[in-house]
């Protein structure tokens, strides 16, 4: 066992840290000495710095976007501090008898087991046995499957030559404003590698990679998915995770070479705010995935938190043949605002895209969907299908739809369907004559509406998803 | 900003007329303005090129132009040439309860009346409603007194020569209760620029048909709107059939200012050669229990392109809304271009709302179905392509309209170059 915590330990040191600068929090700012500063501590090739600096320089001369239907503050990015050392066991916690216990309980509502709700919570424990041992076995089998699968500094180190090839290839340095920062910043992430004609042996989820503790705010996951490989990639967890940052600026780029399928599950629950909203997480996300020949990409999210949310996870189908798809549940409640969608760029013969958005909103919340769907005068014979459904709870929320269609090719087919209506009244009064409460009946009829992309989600998130919904949505109803 | 608002802020400023405090509102607004890029978005597939190089001028000369006859249609014709009012096409007696007038010709109160009203409607981010508003020289009041109902059917028209630069405005008011048909119709010669704009006020219980022809073709910048005002329980039917030009925009909003208003819009498009069109409908749902229905549908051959953006508001005070939009386009060759966006933005809870669009090419096997029945191909798509808008035409109310474009539509088709 404590050779186990050993290597457990040890392997924070590879990852890059110098354990003398460990300690160090940078002051709030943002300039060229900071972005040098985060390259140094991580010990990254010159190259690297080379780039981020080239990003910063570009991030300095574009605009925040204003397009999308959200608002919030204008935020000052002199006023973050752009990297924080990892919290010190003293100031953690000491036990759950700490921790908020708004959030206990709903960590008991989801059936999280306490040594996990202890690692959510951020308690400080020497070491959690189980998820250590876990954790260990786990990475032997993907050794042995020849997967890579580490933290992006690691790889900065170990795979320079596959992190060089890919990073920015798919979500390029100038993209749009957070993208370039990110660029520029991004402390840590997750970077994947799934070997030609390899099934990854196991789901891959960020919870389990022990250093994933404090990525910070600007987290970057690349994901390679070789010829004729597999991988299902989990993002994130339904319990809800404590979290100072207050801007979330991630970049996920996923690359499927021929004949490869990445699907990729994300459930986001990171803090709404209070109920005006005050203090929620901005998510300004963007994610995209470029598939080549007969490859297939598949987004599946459930998105519940957040104040303001700003995420479109595409697909470039550049390859003929390829398949793009997106499942979305996006919920807000509270002051909750979220622009969400996809892009399906068809470049290639044949290729189809599915689109299935479903949305809900509640309290005084704004939810949108916003997508593009584009057929390139080369997409020959290409389909796309695009269904966005909303459910508006309570008169006080909106529901928005904005979907783009731009299409240059006479023989690829488009479609696009899009309603917004209230949960009937019939369904409730039946749900009710059969002795359920408004509240488990409107969560019901809710979880019906969602089924399409629940049934999307790999067995671990399904069904603590719909419980999530089901927590979400206390309160709203009445 | 461009050369050629620059020129039309400044020639707009040596106007002084009745409207003159309408127009430094618009002016102050233009000033503020920003020449629509790519990255407006109300502009982002529609270049404005057309514009910026237009060598159209505003012609003093006299010419006479007449609207084109339309076989069994008898109308009371309102024309404009080349942006002037031309009062002697105008009927000598018009039907008792209808007022066609000259802005400026009104007493001092209905004048009042009109300056308040106008440009009310016509929502302020329109930036050539804004130049319309400050540059029309000729703005025309309608009005149908209360209950009337007019049988013949007013046809706005508005002529332009070769070269010729026009704004026209006329202002619609339905009393309650009325009922009136409007034709709008814009007959271009080449190179010419209009901008085209009309505001109704449809009073509780009025009734208004409203047809909307935009058939001119070739290098003409063509700008306008049709902007209704709906009250209580008020009704409307909107027709519009577009060809493309250089440029050819057109918008339109449909506002429910009071309950249980319903609207019906038929929009087709058909586009060949290197034509644009571009459709703008908004429908702003401002109070509860209204009713929308949009119907769109395009075809667009050769290099042409379509863009359609179709709006639908709910405000948080329209409860028991009920909306719906269908765009459905057909792309007839790989040069040709279609950009649609249905937009739902909603904020009330209890509505019913639902949009379509799709695009696709014409069905190969109802091609290929005609053809074994010995129809060549060419014949086949044009009784196809015409099939699927005259679903549309058949919706007309006017059954003399409908007649007229039909065989114009035909010779469209007949004329498209596919592949």
């Amino acid at each position: 066992m404590t050779e186990q915590i050993d290597k457990a330990l040890a392997r924070e040191y590879e990852a890059g840290f110098v354990s003398d600068v460990e300690s160090e929090t940078f002051v709030p700012g943002l300039d060229e000495d900071v972005i040098r500063r985060i390259s140094a501590m991580k010990n990254e090739p010159e190259w690297m710095l080379e780039w981020r600096l080239s990003a910063f320089r570009e991030w300095l001369e574009m605009e925040e976007p204003d397009w999308a239907l959200v608002d919030y503050p204008k935020i000052d990015f002199q006023s973050i501090s752009y990297y924080s050392a990892p919290k010190s066991m003293q100031d953690k916690p000491k036990s759950l008898d700490e921790v908020d216990p708004e959030l206990l309980r709903t960590y008991e509502k989801l059936g999280i087991p306490l040594v996990e709700q202890q690692m959510l919570a951020g308690v400080a424990v020497d070491a959690v046995f189980d998820s250590v041992s876990v954790v260990t076995t786990f990475r032997e089998k993907l050794e042995e499957a020849g997967v890579i699968f580490c933290s992006i500094s690691e790889a900065l180190h170990k795979y320079p030559d596959l992190v060089r090839k890919y990073i920015g290839s798919v979500v390029p340095k100038k993209d749009n404003y957070y993208a370039a920062l990110n660029c520029a910043v991004f402390t840590d992430g997750s970077f994947v590698y799934i070997p030609k004609g390899t099934r990854c042996p196991m789901e891959l989820s960020t919870y389990f990679r022990i250093n994933e503790q404090n990525t910070g705010q600007f987290e970057r996951t690349l994901i390679v998915a070789d010829e004729g490989s597999h991988v299902s990639y989990l993002e994130g967890c339904t319990a809800p995770q404590r979290d100072e940052n207050q801007l979330h600026a991630a970049v996920v780029e996923l690359v499927a070479l021929d004949n490869a399928e990445i699907k990729y599950s994300t459930v986001q629950n990171w803090y709404p705010g209070d109920e005006n909203g005050k203090g929620g997480i901005y998510n300004f996300v963007t994610k995209r995935g470029i598939c080549h020949t007969n490859a297939k990409i598949s987004w599946t999210q459930v998105e519940t938190g957040s104040s303001v949310t700003w995420k479109y996870p595409s697909c470039i189908l550049k390859g003929d043949n390829s398949v793009g798809e997106f499942y979305s549940v996006a919920l807000t409640r509270g002051r909750q605002q979220a622009d969400t969608g996809t892009k399906m760029i068809h470049l290639g013969k044949n290729t189809k895209s599915t689109i299935i958005s479903k949305g809900i909103s509640a309290g005084r919340s704004n939810n949108s969907y916003r997508g593009l769907v584009r057929m390139n005068p080369g997409a020959q014979g290409a389909r796309n299908y695009t269904q966005c459904d909303s459910l508006l709870i309570g008169d006080q929320c909106g529901a928005h739809t904005f979907p783009y269609v731009e299409s240059r090719n006479p023989s690829a087919i488009v479609e696009h369907e899009a309603t917004t209506s209230k949960v009937s009244d019939e369904q409730l009064f039946l749900c009710r004559q059969r002795g359920l409460d408004p509240e488990k009946a409107v969560s019901m009829i809710v979880n019906g509406f969602c089924k399409e992309v629940f049934k999307e989600l790999p067995m671990e998130f399904a069904v603590e998803a719909g419980k999530l919904l089901e927590i979400s949505l206390e309160g709203s109803v009445g | 900003m461009s050369e050629w608002l620059e020129s039309a802020i400044a020639r707009a400023q040596g106007i002084n007329d009745w409207l003159a405090p309408k127009r430094a509102d618009a002016l102050d607004l233009l000033a503020n303005s920003q020449w629509p890029t790519r990255k407006t978005e109300a502009w982002r597939y529609t270049p404005l090129r057309p514009v910026e190089r237009s060598q159209a001028k505003v012609l003093t000369d006299e010419v006479n132009l007449e609207p084109i006859a339309i076989a069994d249609l008898s109308a009371i014709e309102l024309v404009f040439v080349n942006g002037k009012f031309d009062p002697s096409q105008l009927a000598k007696t018009l039907p008792d309860g209808v007022s066609i007038a000259l802005g400026r010709d009104l007493d001092s109160a209905k004048q009042t009346d009109a300056l308040n009203a106008f440009s009310t409607i016509k929502p302020q981010r329109h930036l050539f409603g804004l130049v319309n508003d400050a540059l029309a020289q000729d703005v025309v009041i309608v009005t149908v007194a209360e209950g009337v109902e007019v049988a013949e059917p007013i046809r706005i028209s508005s002529l332009l020569s070769q070269s010729a630069e026009s704004h026209t405005r006329v202002q619609v008011s339905l009393g309650a209760g009325a009922r009136l048909t409007v034709i709008e119709d814009v007959q271009a010669q080449g190179e010419s620029l209009n901008t085209a704009f009309v505001e109704y006020n449809v009073a509780a219980k009025a009734y208004l048909e409203h047809y909307r022809f935009a058939l001119q073709t070739g290098t003409n910048v063509a700008i306008g709107g049709s902007h209704f005002n709906l009250h209580d329980h008020a009704k409307m039917h909107s027709s519009i059939v577009a060809f493309g030009s250089d440029l050819s925009r057109l918008d339109t909003d449909i506002i429910h200012a009071g309950e249980y208003a319903d609207a019906k819009l038929n929009a087709m498009y058909l586009l060949d050669n290197k034509e644009l069109f571009d459709l703008h409908a908004t429908v702003e749902h401002a109070m509860a229990n209204g009713t929308t229905q949009e119907n769109v549908r395009g075809i667009v051959a050769d290099r042409a392109r379509a863009v359609f953006n179709g709006r639908i508001h709910i405000h948080r005070d329209a409860q028991k809304t009920s909306a719906e939009l269908n765009n459905r386009n057909l792309l007839m060759s790989d040069k040709a271009e279609i950009n649609t966006k249905p937009e739902l933005e909603i904020y009330a809870d209890d509505v019913k709302c639902a949009h379509g669009a799709t695009v696709a090419e014409i069905d190969k096997q109802a091609l290929y179905y005609l053809e074994t029945r010995g129809i060549s191909r060419s014949k086949a798509q044009v009784m196809l392509n015409f099939g699927f808008i005259n679903e549309l035409i058949d919706l007309m109310p006017n059954a003399a309209l409908a007649e007229w474009v039909r065989p114009i539509i035909r010779e469209r088709f007949a004329q498209m170059d596919v592949e």
